[in-house]
């Protein structure tokens, strides 16, 4: 289903229809001679490949974007709130608020880092939070809050170039907002919590999905980008080994790689990548990570489900934004209604991402759910279930008609002195009619985002 | 404070120099030796891959262009192309963006030839040129901007010593281009002291290019 049509979308169309179409073939061309790429391993060979690009964008009105905006800021304080107290205090816990056992068995709770307050103490600093429009109620509803390694922001921020030198008309007749200070509120945020020294953006490397984001960022923001042994670690302080051998001291790594890779000598020692050491010179404070390690239990799936709960305790306010509604096998209330409603509902494994370990009742055989119950039941911490959105589709031009996709809208968020919501976002879309998953690790696309006012 | 640019991509940045170099002079000769082929002398291409120790076999003028380009040997086009390529995506936050589109362009001509099946022909060096012109004229534009684009020109100037001295031209014009070799290096080592000076005619082809490298690799600490 597709959202009513705005005045401003009326104003895009009209500009569209005058536009000369075969220069939508441009785009292609832009991403491939730039190598805008997401790439991935298939059948163990290495594949670079852009993601699929749809010109059509979505636009949200500057009103209705406000009120976004507002909501994610409120969550994201409360998330950096909610992970602070958790790994100092716990009142949260200690307050029956959430389940302790709940907290502890989530898989990115890491109890080594209990006491420890991390620079300004802020721990999400650059945050994607996944949002859908509900066609029920016309409402923004959270699907899922990304607080370690969020990545996707450098695709708009390309192709928003690219798109103004292809169809200036749009830019010239349309009140859009413009969206190239995202780098600077990187670079702002690393500012914020650095300890002393340069900052550096710390991909895994060329072969990396998303190595095109990483050196786009890094170029943008004023960052070094760096791979893990370009970085040493000498009496628990961070250095920067440059081409000479000079050793010039970090004071904030926005690390692109996942907690577990990050410290050989702290985490997996059979790690091949990873700055050995660092771990020890981000806990004597010497060293800002960003964002900070253990930020995984705060974007568990199962934690998601007591974000409102969490904004309501530590800001005393109702949220802004809501959650889909959710269930957790974990509670036997809720165990029961999942039973009950399973072939309405979307399970989710909680230990998975990107698309994966997502199961849509309606779409399962009996015998199919008589198995998932059987797993749930042995293991209700690993699953929560939610009622189906029904979220709106976007309107795309796929392979030159016009048809209709399953959209979601990734924004961000970036923390320093302030919580600032990016004036943009990545709208990813279902290559397939009625596909729910949007994801680009299965095959979705993505779309500019148009914040507009007449 | 001074640019900093991690080992690997500096010597990224020097090898993107140097084979965009390769190619380029690789690609003026074969085109004067295809055109040797044709009616003056069908056994130039065999000359000239002698100068890079490559016994190159092939049947008529056309045939050389395939072998030259995509032929299994050290010199070939395509893989020149693609190792600029490489060194270009890893370092690309240092490169020039008009520039490093046209660095994918070039390696996607070569490329879509082997994809294509298609006939290699004269206009395909022409184009290919074209694209490195291009891309001299992009960077060019920034060349003295940054260290890390010194890297860049000392890869090229590297590149064209090499051949210089490989095909023995005039060795006073090989000095010049040894001197601004040593100069960058000066520039890079961020030495007081003044640089060895290197000369053509002091040494043979390989020890110059050996004191060459041995300055590049004390400039570059992995």
């Amino acid at each position: 289903m597709l959202e009513k049509n705005t005045e401003l979308h009326a104003k895009f169309w009209e500009i569209f229809n005058k536009q000369d179409r075969h220069k939508i073939d441009e785009f292609q061309t832009y991403m491939d001679k730039f190598a805008v790429n997401f790439n991935l391993y298939k059948d163990g060979n290495f594949i670079e490949q852009s993601l699929p690009f749809d010109v059509v964008p979505r636009i949200i009105s500057k009103e209705e974007f406000a009120k976004i905006d507002k909501g994610l800021q409120q969550r994201v304080k409360a998330l950096n709130l909610f992970l602070e107290d958790l790994y100092t205090d716990a009142k949260i816990v200690k307050e029956g608020i959430i389940p302790e056992t709940f907290v502890k068995e989530a898989s990115g709770y890491l109890k080594e880092f209990v006491g420890f307050s991390p620079s300004q103490k802020i721990r999400a600093h650059i945050n994607g939070i996944d949002l859908v429009k509900d066609s029920a109620d016309d409402e923004w509803v959270i699907l899922e809050d990304n607080l370690r390694v969020p990545s996707g922001s450098s695709y708009p921020l390309s192709i928003r170039d690219t798109y103004r030198k292809i169809y200036p008309d749009f830019f010239e007749g349309l009140n859009i907002e413009p969206i190239k200070n995202y780098p600077s509120m990187i670079a702002e945020s690393m500012g914020y919590v650095n300890t002393g020294g340069i900052d550096v953006v710390l991909t895994p490397g060329r072969f990396n999905s998303a190595y095109y984001e990483h050196s786009y960022l890094a170029e943008k923001s004023g960052a070094q980008l760096v791979r893990p042994h370009e970085l040493k670690v000498v009496d628990k302080k961070v250095y920067f080994k440059n081409y000479n051998g000079k050793l010039i001291r970090v004071g904030s790594v926005y690390k692109r790689l996942d907690d577990e890779f990050l410290d050989p000598k702290f985490f997996n020692p059979d790690s091949l990548i990873g700055v050995p050491g660092i771990i020890d010179a981000y806990l004597a404070g010497n060293v800002a990570l960003l964002n900070a390690v253990g930020n995984g239990v705060a974007d568990d799936k199962g934690i998601y489900y007591f974000v409102p709960k969490m904004i309501e305790y530590y800001l005393g306010e109702k949220p802004i934004l809501k959650n889909a509604p959710t269930y957790l096998p974990y509670f036997e209330e809720d165990r029961k209604y999942i039973f009950d409603n399973m072939e309405k509902l979307v399970i989710k494994d909680v230990a998975e991402a990107g698309g994966y370990g997502v199961l849509f009742g309606h779409e399962m055989t009996a015998l199919q759910i008589a198995d998932l119950k059987t797993i749930v039941k042995a293991n209700p911490r690993r699953f929560v279930a939610q009622e189906l959105i029904e979220f709106y589709d976007e309107k795309c031009y796929l392979n030159k008609e016009l048809v209709n996709r399953k959209a979601d809208f990734r924004a961000y968020v970036v923390v320093a002195e302030d919580v600032k919501v990016w004036q943009c976002g990545l709208t990813r879309y279902a290559l397939e009619e009625g596909n729910y998953l949007v994801n680009s690790s299965q095959g979705g696309g993505f779309k500019d985002t148009w914040v507009m006012e007449l | 404070m001074d640019q900093l640019v991690t080992a690997n991509v500096a010597t990224n940045l020097y090898w993107l120099g140097r084979n965009l170099e390769r190619a380029n002079q690789t690609l003026y000769k074969i085109s004067k030796t295809y055109d040797l082929i044709v009616d003056v002398d069908r056994d130039a291409g065999v000359k000239l891959y002698k100068t890079f120790d490559i016994e190159l076999k092939y049947d008529n003028a056309v045939d050389f262009l395939h072998q030259a380009i995509l032929g299994e040997h050290s010199a070939n086009i395509l893989e020149t192309t693609a190792n600029a390529r490489e060194s270009a995506i890893i370092s690309r936050h240092r490169i020039d963006s008009e520039a490093f589109g046209e660095i994918i362009e070039l390696h996607a001509l070569f490329d879509s030839l082997v994809k294509s099946d298609l006939e290699i022909d004269y206009k395909l060096i022409d184009q290919a040129q074209s694209l490195i012109s291009e891309i001299w004229g992009a960077l060019s534009k920034r060349e003295h901007t940054n260290k890390s684009d010194l890297f860049f020109r000392m890869g090229k100037l590297v590149e064209e010593a090499d051949f210089r001295l490989r095909f023995n031209k005039d060795a006073a014009i090989t000095d010049t281009v040894i001197q601004e070799i040593d100069a960058i290096v000066k520039v890079l080592s961020e030495d007081d002291a003044p640089a060895n000076q290197t000369q053509s005619q002091s040494s043979d082809e390989s020890d110059l290019i050996t004191l060459i490298n041995t300055k590049i690799h004390q400039v570059i600490v992995e």
